[in-house]
């Protein structure tokens, strides 16, 4: 009886411990989440919070904003194109992965791991050098191509685990009549996989939306992305705040739907690299 | 990396027996669109970059005159004050912010797992800093030290103490940014170890129990042990991400206070649009290269074998 006091006490000094640290972990997305709803002067002056200051002018200013509305839909667009480049470049690498057996396979897998964890920093100076040369600088089509440089590594990552536990007897009763591997693919494997294609979508569609420092180098008012355009609202005399909170927020908002969504594919999702600027 | 209960029971191999398509067809053609698309955009920019650092090349749109330097670059990095100190302030960061993040993960991964009311929801929204957006973070993080406005200052203020140019001080500034990222960063550590945690078979643990093991006998004894590798898994997949740290910095600080934040990155980012200097920044990029290379090397012949993976899939 007294071990069971003692164990409920310490449950709840854990929860209230847990209450503690949440605050402070969410007290940074707070901020930006109401500061969104306050009007830049009243941020500035260092006014104390409260209900009277709430006002959608900043989102009506970000609305407004040619640059930066073009920036989210660059964002959508290159994020969609990305991933929909990755997912059925990567999905084809995942089965000739898992479904074959050949020389030099592990080798082939492990280097495609490693290359999701090359730093963007090595790869981005020799991208804008060769974008600039072929003339795709500041194009959707560039910066797609080069947000395709971690996702198609990073859905084959993704993939495997899922594509391993598809059921190989349809693919076997498919040979036996005389289907060939490619139909085998596209007719009977890809539905069966259909859930780990969603789930390596969505990641990728997210390491897309992050995006930072290509977009920053690889793009100009042409292609640039939201994380870009939202950057610059703030920097030398602009200081946006509002502005930038409230088109963080708005970029924010899929991150965090998906990602509460996909609780159970969090920590593969995130420790394959995912979800990173 | 396999967080599943059922690990140590599942029936291997379900999916690798009975495999009757294997030699079927050729897998060459389901492979080389991946091949192309990496060959395009990760293997010959590997290659150019090394290429590029060896010439003296100006970034000037015209291409300006370039000169064939050998190793000149490099000789010029190891001479360069500035080189050494962006590796000491990247290498600091990494050996100051990641213990402190293995720490309060693993500290909240062992609180934090055992059955209390909302703890579902507490474990789910403390995860949430992993996913705001790293700009924002680095935004947000420079908006909560700014003097007469920011948070912080309120705060201190209010407690009667002097206002602090937080941004605007070396020392300060450094450490914001390693605040910024343990802030964003343990909750993933947390994760992860949390679900190695609950990994652990509890009949293991009741075993040890009612042999009389002192819950620190079974901490150190069973639970560290077992999770070890999850812990190194954790370890490695952070120092490649610190390795790599640029946008976060790169909006909070620019870099700055003078030289107090130019992490590597920064400073290789600087060394092509500031000084217009594109070999000396591309031989930065071949030396961060290597280290990553050597790092996630490690991490996958440790943890991401091809066969992991697979159980991985199996045991889901």
């Amino acid at each position: 009886m007294r071990l069971a006091t003692r164990k409920k006490i310490i449950t709840a000094a854990v929860a209230v411990f847990a209450l503690a640290v949440l605050a402070v972990e969410l007290y940074p997305i707070a901020i930006t989440l109401l500061n969104g709803f306050r009007r830049d002067i009243v941020i500035l002056s260092g006014q104390k919070l409260s209900l009277k200051q709430f006002t959608g002018a900043s989102y009506a200013l970000v609305f407004q904003n040619g640059q930066l509305m073009r920036a989210m839909r660059n964002s959508v667009i290159v994020g969609l194109l990305s991933t929909a480049l990755s997912v059925g470049v990567g999905a084809m690498a995942a089965y000739g992965l898992t479904r074959f057996k050949f020389r030099g396979k592990n080798a082939l897998a492990y280097s495609f791991l490693v290359f999701r964890m090359l730093p963007q920093m090595s790869l981005v100076v020799s991208l804008y050098l060769m974008f600039r040369t072929v003339g795709i600088r500041d194009t959707i089509f560039g910066i797609t191509l080069a947000h395709s440089s971690f996702n198609v590594p990073y859905v084959i990552w993704m993939l495997i685990p899922f594509f391993t536990v598809v059921d190989k007897s349809y693919e076997e009763a498919a040979m036996v009549d005389g289907c060939s591997r490619w139909g085998m693919f596209r007719l009977i494997f890809l539905p069966l996989a259909a859930p780990g294609l969603v789930v390596a979508a969505v990641f990728a569609f997210i390491n897309s939306w992050n995006e930072f420092l290509y977009a920053l180098i690889l793009t100009g008012v042409n292609a640039r992305t939201a994380p870009v355009a939202i950057s610059s609202l703030i920097g030398g005399d602009t200081l946006t705040w509002g502005q930038m909170c409230a088109a963080s927020t708005i970029m924010l908002i899929p991150v965090f739907v998906f990602t509460l969504g996909m609780q159970k594919f969090l920590i593969r999702g995130v420790a394959a690299g995912g979800v990173k600027g | 990396m396999t967080f599943s209960r059922r690990r140590a029971t599942s029936p291997s191999g379900n999916a690798a027996s009975g495999n009757g398509t294997g030699s079927y067809g050729s897998p060459v053609p389901f492979l080389i669109p991946a091949f192309l698309i990496v060959f395009a955009v990760l293997i010959f920019p590997i290659v150019f970059s090394f290429v590029v650092s060896l010439f003296d090349w100006p970034l000037s749109a015209g291409g300006g005159t370039r000169r064939f330097v050998g190793a000149g670059n490099y000789v010029e990095l190891v001479r360069d004050k500035e080189f050494w100190n962006s590796l000491r302030l990247q290498l600091g960061f990494i050996f100051i912010a990641i213990p402190i993040e293995i720490a309060l993960g693993l500290g909240a991964a062992l609180l934090l797992n055992r059955e209390f009311r909302g703890g579902r929801v507490v474990r789910a929204l403390i995860l949430l800093p992993v996913f705001f957006l790293p700009i924002v973070s680095g935004m947000t993080w420079r908006f909560m030290l700014q003097p007469r406005y920011g948070a912080l200052n309120n705060f201190l203020l209010s407690l009667g103490a002097p206002e602090i140019t937080w941004l605007g001080h070396p020392t300060y500034a450094y450490a914001a940014v390693i605040v910024q990222d343990v802030w964003r960063m343990w909750p993933f550590v947390f994760m992860l170890l949390y679900a190695g945690l609950v990994g652990i078979p509890a009949d293991i643990l009741e075993a040890a129990e009612i042999d009389g093991a002192t819950s620190t006998k079974r901490l150190t004894k069973i639970i560290l042990p077992l999770l070890y590798p999850t812990i190194l898994t954790a370890l490695l997949l952070r120092i490649i991400d610190a390795l790599r740290i640029f946008s976060e910095v790169y909006v909070m600080t620019e870099g700055g206070p003078g030289m107090a934040t130019t992490l590597f990155s920064l400073y290789t980012h600087r060394q092509a649009f500031g000084y217009m200097k594109v070999g000396m920044s591309s031989a930065m990029a071949i030396f961060l290269l290597v280290i990553s290379i050597l790092f996630a090397v490690t991490l996958v012949r440790k943890n991401m074998s091809l066969e992991k993976l697979e159980e991985q899939g199996e045991n889901r």
